[in-house]
């Protein structure tokens, strides 16, 4: 099966939990056997989809206004972008859309972006609507959905989309495969041949 | 397997045999010399004769043999079976020890050593002794089976496996080297200097399937257990029929043995040494002590100087073997090692392949070390105008590196090595591949470039900046800088320990190596942070960049910027966008951070200003990304001319083909990096040529040295594409590339905003040979930008030169 690996990365201001959405997404996943990453700034999961194998390499930038220049070297070659807001702070629901302009105007061509409304569980303290956030979504094409790393709400169900969104590449097989089959097929040749 | 070959084995046979697998798992290559299990292996009839042998004719027959001379008895139905060995002590000349096979393992009782076969067993215990009284004694005329033609194997009985002359010289070597060996398994196993397959006690299950066939030495005799051998290792050298002639470099020396003899300690293996001595060299004169046997056989052998970090324990040991008490305990590791090593042909993969490396980058008139030389000649000499930048600078060199990369694979050596690594998946390969070549090629010159790149960074006030800043950043607390308050900072000690890894992350040549140590520090900045953090914490980015930019408040910020330019443009460009990338990207936004840290000015304002700086960044990076890619179609595009007999015969007729079909994957893969352009991105004026995530990871950085280049400008001229690779990244002035635009004189608007997108489509598959190409102008740009600004221009790298300055 071909494996890709996606480059993905969080944007959003600080504190509006983007590190622990993907902590979520990836703690099922710990397998002793492998190796984990040495912190939760830079975490890997890898998932079927279809016949890939898609290997997200999450990228957590820092979120702090004084770091924000620092975020393209975070987000050049990333595949997908996942930008952050947290539901109840309407100001972050600003920034997201100040994280939008930038990549449109900065960021790789045809990065899918997501956008997801985190802390979904405290909708007492809901400032952003559900419909506005996903009407902005729609404007820009982008994912939309709410999540909640503390509920394991919908946290999948981004990196899936995600999945979904990012273009297929020929039967010559996922940017793995194709390495593995250029160099083998000379021993291979080899080998029926001797 | 292989039942074919078990009784009317045939010479002939062997040129239609199927690949196989020794019990490592690795393939084999043809040609290898033998390692001592293959030899094992090969008389395995003669020290395990079978049925007629009983207990007391063994007893008889080793009697007066020298100590640790041995035979095994009974076959492998019978249970246990039994290791008759001379140990020498007068009251009891030869003992006994069962061996018992539980399951597909063989151990002796009292070891917590399994084996997956005898010959493993054997072999282990003939370097080590572990609960044996001796070490097993393994006749010289073993190590000369090589030279023999493979039908005298057939006679070999426990005769010729006992009555080879015993020299008294050797007896005094080995009880010498009993005397020595204090390892017992409780060392093996706490050390875990063994290799997995040694320690670990149940059987895997390849290694049993094999299994099944080897017990049937029982009563099939010698010429079964020849079939097997042969089906495990060629005897003998001669594998013409395979297609590839004179595979073996020349030169090379044994592989395996010769690392046994590097890595053990002197006296301990000086049996095995004299043993190799007698049967490779007869000459030798034999050595009546210690200190003398050891070191005339050792010198052809060393590959000493391959090590990553040399074990200072053993050159000491070299020249002082009396003082082998207080080294013991490395020498015991190292042995325990070596003989893992010995017996597995368990040499690791990276070892073999950089010696291998090293070979070729030390051969007369090799292609190789010829393009070695010129790269170390023309870096250390510099070029005639010198590079704008030092990142300019660096990526010459990583273009380079690309080249010899390309280079190495093309050589059958590294091809034939590779091939046998078949359990090594590709991506590992490359980096093995790229620290073999950071060991050849970055060595030589990296002094130099740290010194070049310190004058880069003086000019243009990067480490001016970095001082004042820490000055005045030093005091703030995590907090202050943006961290939160739950994180904690690392306390003096650590703080210590880190300082002394950023030393040893300067003083490693290899940017592999550094961005290893870098990991190392990170993790222990993460530890330090959640030490006292409650439980469930997580700590992102968010907590981590701050908490990265305190520690470097507190180290040497100006060797730690030399460093890390160093590492992020030579670092193989595959490897940015893993876990080493990233906590890279950080160290280089941290610097940034302070560098660019502006005390009366507002955040905005700092973020305007750095823009400027980023943009250059963000070119840089995304260049490298592309050259890269890029890498693949140059290849692609040096075959083609090639094959159409404009460029140098390639050497080796199988090589060839297997560049026919990496030049059909190249191909495939541009189509598909073509495939994946959007037809029309949302703000598509601002599409830049930044490829996508997730091709990075396929990338085979390529091409660079200076002749490939030159074919393929020709290449391109003939083809008449410049126009489509001028234009290849349309519409990519972007607000940055405004300023510059005007800079640039004499190119109309409109050229730079042309857009081929109908071109493009039509143009199909052999777009992708055009992508190579107008990639290939563009990193001709990068050296000719300069001439460019200067008006010198080209009306293409002219145009170049704005698109690739706006890329951010």
């Amino acid at each position: 099966m071909a494996l890709r690996e996606l480059k993905v990365c969080l944007l959003g201001d600080t504190g509006v939990g983007k590190s622990s959405i993907v902590w979520r997404f990836v703690e099922d996943s710990f397998d002793p056997n492998i190796n984990p990453t040495i912190g939760a700034s830079f975490m890997t999961k890898t998932v079927q989809y279809q016949n890939e194998l898609h290997k997200f390499l999450i990228w957590d930038t820092a979120g702090q206004e004084r770091f924000r220049a620092l975020a393209p070297m975070y987000y050049r070659g990333s595949a997908a972008a996942i930008i952050v807001y947290d539901i109840t702070k309407e100001e972050s629901f600003q920034m997201l859309k100040n994280w939008v302009k930038e990549l449109r105007q900065h960021g790789p061509p045809n990065i899918v972006v997501a956008i997801a409304g985190n802390k979904c569980d405290l909708s007492d303290a809901r400032e952003v609507s559900e419909k506005d956030a996903k009407d902005y979504a729609d404007s820009i094409h982008a994912i939309f959905v709410e999540t909640s790393a503390k509920n394991a709400i919908n946290i999948n169900e981004i990196f899936l989309e995600i999945s979904q969104r990012i273009p297929v590449v020929d039967s010559g097989g996922g940017a793995a495969g194709k390495g593995f089959k250029l160099r083998r097929q000379p021993s291979e040749t080899r080998r029926t041949c001797c | 397997m292989m039942r074919g070959l078990e009784d009317h084995e045939d010479g002939s046979d062997r040129s239609v045999r199927p690949p196989v697998k020794v019990a490592n798992g690795r393939g084999l290559d043809t040609g290898r010399p033998l390692t001592l299990l293959d030899r094992l292996r090969l008389c395995q009839s003669a020290w395990a004769p079978g049925t007629p042998w009983d207990r007391e004719g063994a007893f008889a027959a080793l009697w007066g043999r020298p100590i640790g001379s041995f035979l095994v008895l009974g076959d492998a139905s019978a249970q246990p079976q039994i290791l008759c060995l001379t140990v020498g002590s007068s009251s009891e000349p030869v003992r006994e020890f069962p061996i018992q096979r539980t399951g597909a393992v063989f151990h002796l009782p009292q070891s917590h050593l399994g084996f997956s076969d005898l010959v493993q067993l054997v072999a282990f215990y003939s370097l080590s002794r572990d609960v044996l009284p001796v070490c097993l004694y393994i006749p010289p005329c073993v190590f000369s089976l090589t030279d023999q033609p493979d039908r005298v194997l057939s006679h070999l009985g426990p005769k010729f496996w006992l009555c080879s002359s015993p020299n008294p010289q050797l007896d005094h070597m080995t009880m010498t080297s009993t005397g020595l060996t204090m390892c017992s398994i409780q060392v093996t196993s706490a050390n875990g200097a063994l290799p997995a397959p040694w320690t670990s006690r149940p059987a895997n299950h390849r290694k049993e399937r094999r299994l099944s066939t080897t017990r049937q030495w029982g009563g099939a005799g010698l010429r079964k257990m020849r079939g097997l051998s042969l089906d495990h290792e060629p005897c003998d050298t001669p594998q013409d029929s395979s297609g590839f002639p004179a595979v073996q470099s020349p030169v090379s020396p044994p592989p395996t043995e010769g690392v046994v003899l590097r890595r053990a300690s002197q006296p301990i293996v000086c049996d095995s040494l004299k043993r190799r001595g007698d049967s490779e060299s007869a000459a030798e004169p034999a050595a009546g002590s210690d200190s003398q046997c050891g070191p005339t056989p050792q010198s052809p052998h060393r590959v000493s100087s391959l090590e990553e970090e040399p074990d200072p324990a053993l050159s000491p040991a070299h020249h002082h073997p009396h003082s082998l008490p207080l080294v013991l305990a490395d020498k015991v590791k190292n042995r325990l090692s070596a003989v893992g090593q010995a017996i597995g042909g368990l040499v690791s993969p990276q070892k073999r392949l950089s010696k291998r490396v090293q070979e070729l980058s030390e051969r007369r008139a090799g292609a190789f070390a010829e393009m070695l030389r010129a790269f170390a000649d023309n870096t250390l000499r510099g070029a005639a105008p010198p590079p704008p930048s030092g990142t300019e600078m660096l990526q010459e060199v990583r273009n380079t590196l690309t080249g010899l990369r390309e280079a190495l694979l093309d050589c059958p050596e590294i091809q034939i090595l590779i091939d046998s690594l078949t359990d090594i998946p590709d991506p590992e390969l490359d980096a093995m591949l790229e620290v073999s070549l950071h060991k050849v090629a970055l060595k030589p010159v990296c002094a130099h470039l740290y010194t070049c790149l310190r004058d880069y960074r003086s000019r243009d006030g990067t480490l001016q900046n970095l001082r004042e800043h820490q000055q005045a950043l030093e005091g703030r607390d995590p907090a202050e800088l943006g961290g939160t308050a739950g994180a904690g900072v690392p306390d003096a000690v650590t703080l210590e320990r880190i300082q002394q890894r950023w030393a040893s992350m300067h003083e490693a040549y290899s940017p592999s190596k550094k961005v290893q140590v870098l990991l190392k520090v990170c993790k222990s900045i993460y530890h330090s942070m959640s030490a006292n953090a409650s439980p469930g914490a997580v700590f992102g980015a968010d907590d981590f960049l701050p908490c990265l930019t305190w520690v470097l408040l507190r180290s040497d910020l100006i060797t730690l910027q030399l460093d890390t330019d160093y590492m992020m443009e030579l670092l193989d460009p595959t490897q940015l966008q893993g876990e080493g990338g990233y906590y890279l990207t950080s160290l280089y936004a941290s610097l940034f951070y302070i560098s660019s840290f502006r005390p009366r000015l507002a955040t905005r304002q700092l973020s305007a200003e750095a823009q400027q700086s980023l943009s250059q960044w963000h070119r840089r990076r995304t260049l490298h990304c592309n050259q890269s890619r890029r890498g693949r179609n140059r290849r692609t595009i040096r075959k083609h001319v090639r094959s159409a007999g404009a460029g140098p015969q390639r050497e080796g007729e199988p090589q060839r083909e297997a560049g026919a079909q990496r030049e059909a994957g190249a191909q495939r893969e541009a189509g598909q990096a073509d495939g994946e352009r959007p037809a029309s991105a949302e703000g598509g004026s601002e599409a830049t040529d930044a490829p996508p995530g997730g091709r990075m990871g396929s990338l085979h950085a390529a091409g660079g040295a200076l002749e490939v280049l030159q074919e393929e400008e020709g290449h391109l001229v003939d083809t008449g594409t410049e126009t489509g690779g001028e234009a290849e990244e349309p519409g990519e002035v972007g607000q940055e590339g405004q300023g510059l635009a005007g800079v640039v004189r004499g190119v109309p608007e409109t050229a730079k905003l042309k857009e081929p997108e109908v071109e493009r489509r039509e143009k199909g598959k052999d777009k992708g040979l055009e992508d190579g190409l107008s990639n290939h102008l563009q990193s001709m740009q990068q050296t000719q930008g300069e001439a460019a600004l200067r008006g010198d221009h080209r009306p293409h790298a002219t145009a170049w030169t704005v698109s690739e300055d706006s890329a951010s």
